[in-house]
């Protein structure tokens, strides 16, 4: 039988108790230190975000001895940045699998360069997929400390691009992510 | 032949096919979203590529981010494996418009295929039989109403857009149709953003016979046998067995022969599945065809010796099929048995939660194809599955000895997470089901038991 979601229904309340459940019991169960909790009933959601551990490159087969360290499950607002362990630096990370550009077009200057100043709605560099160019910005108001990914050159979703020092000042959006933001479809002359 | 394959997918399935390109030579491009970053998971590809966060439609579902990995990795063709892209038309379009061969059939028929209405009416015109019922879509409950009580009740209302079993709402009487009717087209619209539904004669002691096909771009069709799914939990399959017990050879041999003909006559390409409700008098009945490899592959498998996945490679490079009919004998009796991360006691209720303790079967004749280990975080964001057993025996009662045996032997435990081991193992001790004259109401029947 098919089963829709009721307003009022009296399940509804079992379910939000299970979720609070699962919730509770992921985040004794896996080492490291919890960031973020997130529960919902409607639709069913339990997330549960630790803080970020560094990533391994992803290369070729065998990147880690089984046993490894453990897995960092669940975690979605934490893509487009980061916070260093120390000194409160933002990484900003890839939003999307694609191109990196450091320009809006081959011949132009780069966004930003190390030593910039940038505010939190600038554009610092544009990604490349499926031949849309989507926009990055800094998300916060500071100083850019390196460029970490290289111009023209493929990346993956979450991979660092740019380290920033935030003003102290300036306001940090933690849980907001960029991923989900609409690529913009522009004639730009890359590729 | 390609020499570079991505692979479109994650947990069992994904490993299964990385495991088909290896000993084929060719290299394997896995992609894995944040959840199943874990090293232990990623070390079965060749090259790995995280293409998104957690949710599915972000990850292993979004087109863009799965097309971008692979031509970012040279890949020649994709993999879609089960679920997530594998019978998405567009999906199949973009991949076609830059160059890389999807594994699997051609777009406008994973399009027909689709839509329950077009594919039920192409096969019916290739001559299969269809349920009683509507082949239109219901344009009203008045019209419903007409058609269920021309075909007797009860009857089972369907998502045109639906398949695998979902968006279906079984109705006994005629008090019932409005209610369930109206509950049909809402949850067609939410999950498939398409509200048309059809119905159909519902059978309640009907078995659920599917027949395995590979067809080549050379017009060359094969079946390899049947397989018996009717163990099912609201209409997902829990156990499964080939070749399909008690049907009388002239059956199997229309039911198989029928298949091959239709395929051939829409031009199917890849392996399917061509779904078939079966009733008490052996008369069957077309459902659906899968256009894609499907979780109980091994079963086949088993009783064929022929690699599926192998084959798919092979037919979407453009080569002949290697078998003919002839070539295709079935020896044996194989069963799957699904073990889930679900509590059978609160209606199968995923448990999501770290695996501490994984030690799966092994001995003879016995498969397990598995993503899982000690250690492992089974995430909400997809399925349940946890694990597939297949054995192999020269009988179903030696094969089902031999699931017992092997299910006693899984040692799986979470302090989060139950499986569906207990109830399998009931099922497979159930004296009904041990004379193979279940149908599709049994997991119901032993639930309704218990409580």
């Amino acid at each position: 039988m098919v089963q829709m979601p009721e307003r009022h229904d009296p399940a509804a309340s079992t379910l939000l108790n299970e979720l609070r459940e699962h919730a509770r019991q992921l985040a004794t169960d896996v080492a490291g230190s919890l960031r973020r909790v997130r529960v919902r009933s409607g639709d069913s959601t339990v997330e549960v975000e630790w803080q970020p551990v560094p990533t391994a490159p992803a290369g070729t087969q065998g990147v880690d001895p089984p046993g490894g360290r453990p897995p960092e499950p669940a975690d979605t607002a934490g893509v487009g940045r980061s916070d260093a362990e120390a000194g409160g630096e933002v990484i900003i990370s890839s939003p999307m699998v694609g191109t990196f550009y450091r320009a809006p077009d081959p011949g132009s200057d780069p966004f930003v360069q190390v030593g910039d100043v940038v505010d939190e709605d600038q554009t610092v560099a544009v990604i490349e997929a499926m031949k849309l160019f989507n926009p990055i910005s800094a998300d916060c108001t500071g100083v850019v400390t390196e460029i970490l990914a290289v111009d023209a050159q493929p990346v993956e979703f979450g991979q660092p691009l740019i380290r920033v020092t935030p003003d102290p000042g300036s306001i940090y959006h933690a849980s907001v992510g960029r991923a989900g933001t609409d690529p913009i479809a522009t004639t730009n002359s890359h590729g | 032949m390609f020499s570079k394959v991505l692979i479109a997918n994650r947990g069992e399935i994904a490993l299964r096919v990385a495991r088909a390109c290896r000993e084929m030579g060719i290299r394997s491009i896995g992609v894995y979203s944040t959840a199943d970053r874990d090293p232990r998971t990623l070390r079965h590809f060749d090259q790995v590529i995280h293409i998104g966060p957690a949710p599915g439609r972000r990850s292993y579902q979004n087109t863009a981010a799965v097309v971008e990995a692979a031509l970012q990795a040279g890949a020649d063709a994709v993999h879609p494996g089960y679920g997530f892209l594998s019978e998405d038309p567009d999906f199949a379009e973009v991949c076609a418009s830059v160059g890389i061969t999807f594994i699997g059939p051609r777009p406008e028929q994973m399009r027909m295929l689709g839509d329950k209405v077009t594919a039920r009416t192409v096969m019916r015109d290739a001559g299969l039989t269809l349920l009683p019922g509507s082949v239109e879509p219901l344009a009203s409950l008045t019209q419903a109403r007409a058609t269920s009580d021309a075909i007797g009740y009860p009857v089972i209302v369907k998502a045109v857009a639906g398949g695998g079993g979902k968006g279906m709402a079984v109705v006994r009487s005629a008090a019932q149709l409005p209610d369930a009717f109206a509950r049909a087209r809402s949850a067609a619209r939410h999950l498939f953003g398409d509200d048309r539904v059809y119905l159909e004669r519902c059978l309640t002691r009907g078995r659920h016979v599917e027949v395995q096909i590979l067809c080549d771009s050379h017009g060359g069709a094969i079946h390899l046998g049947t397989r018996d799914c009717s163990v099912q939990r609201r209409h997902q399959k829990l156990l499964e067995e080939g070749p399909a017990p008690a049907l009388d050879p002239v059956t199997v041999e229309a039911m198989t022969a029928a298949s091959t003909r239709a395929a051939r006559a829409i031009g199917f390409l890849g392996a399917g599945t061509v779904e078939f409700l079966v009733d008490e008098d052996e008369r069957f009945y077309f459902m659906e065809l899968n256009a894609r490899i499907q979780v109980e592959h091994p079963v086949t498998e088993a009783i064929t010796g022929v690699d599926l996945v192998r084959e798919q490679i092979y037919i979407a490079d453009g080569m002949p099929l290697g078998l003919s009919q002839q070539d295709i004998t079935l020896r044996g009796v194989a069963v799957e048995c699904r073990v889930n991360g679900e509590d059978p006691a609160r209606d199968f209720a995923p448990t999501p939660g770290m695996i501490d303790r994984f030690d799966p079967p092994g001995g003879p004749f016995t498969r397990i194809d598995t993503h899982c280990f000690a250690g492992y975080l089974l995430s909400p964001y997809y399925d349940s599955l946890l694990a597939k057993v297949v054995v192999w025996a020269p009988d179903r009662e030696q094969a089902l000895n031999r699931m017992d045996r092997a299910l006693t032997e899984f040692d799986v435990a979470g302090r989060t997470v139950r499986t569906t081991i207990p109830f399998l193992r009931r099922v497979i001790s159930d004296p009904e089901f041990r004379k193979a004259e279940h149908s599709t109401a049994l997991v119901d029947r032993i639930r309704e038991h218990r409580s």
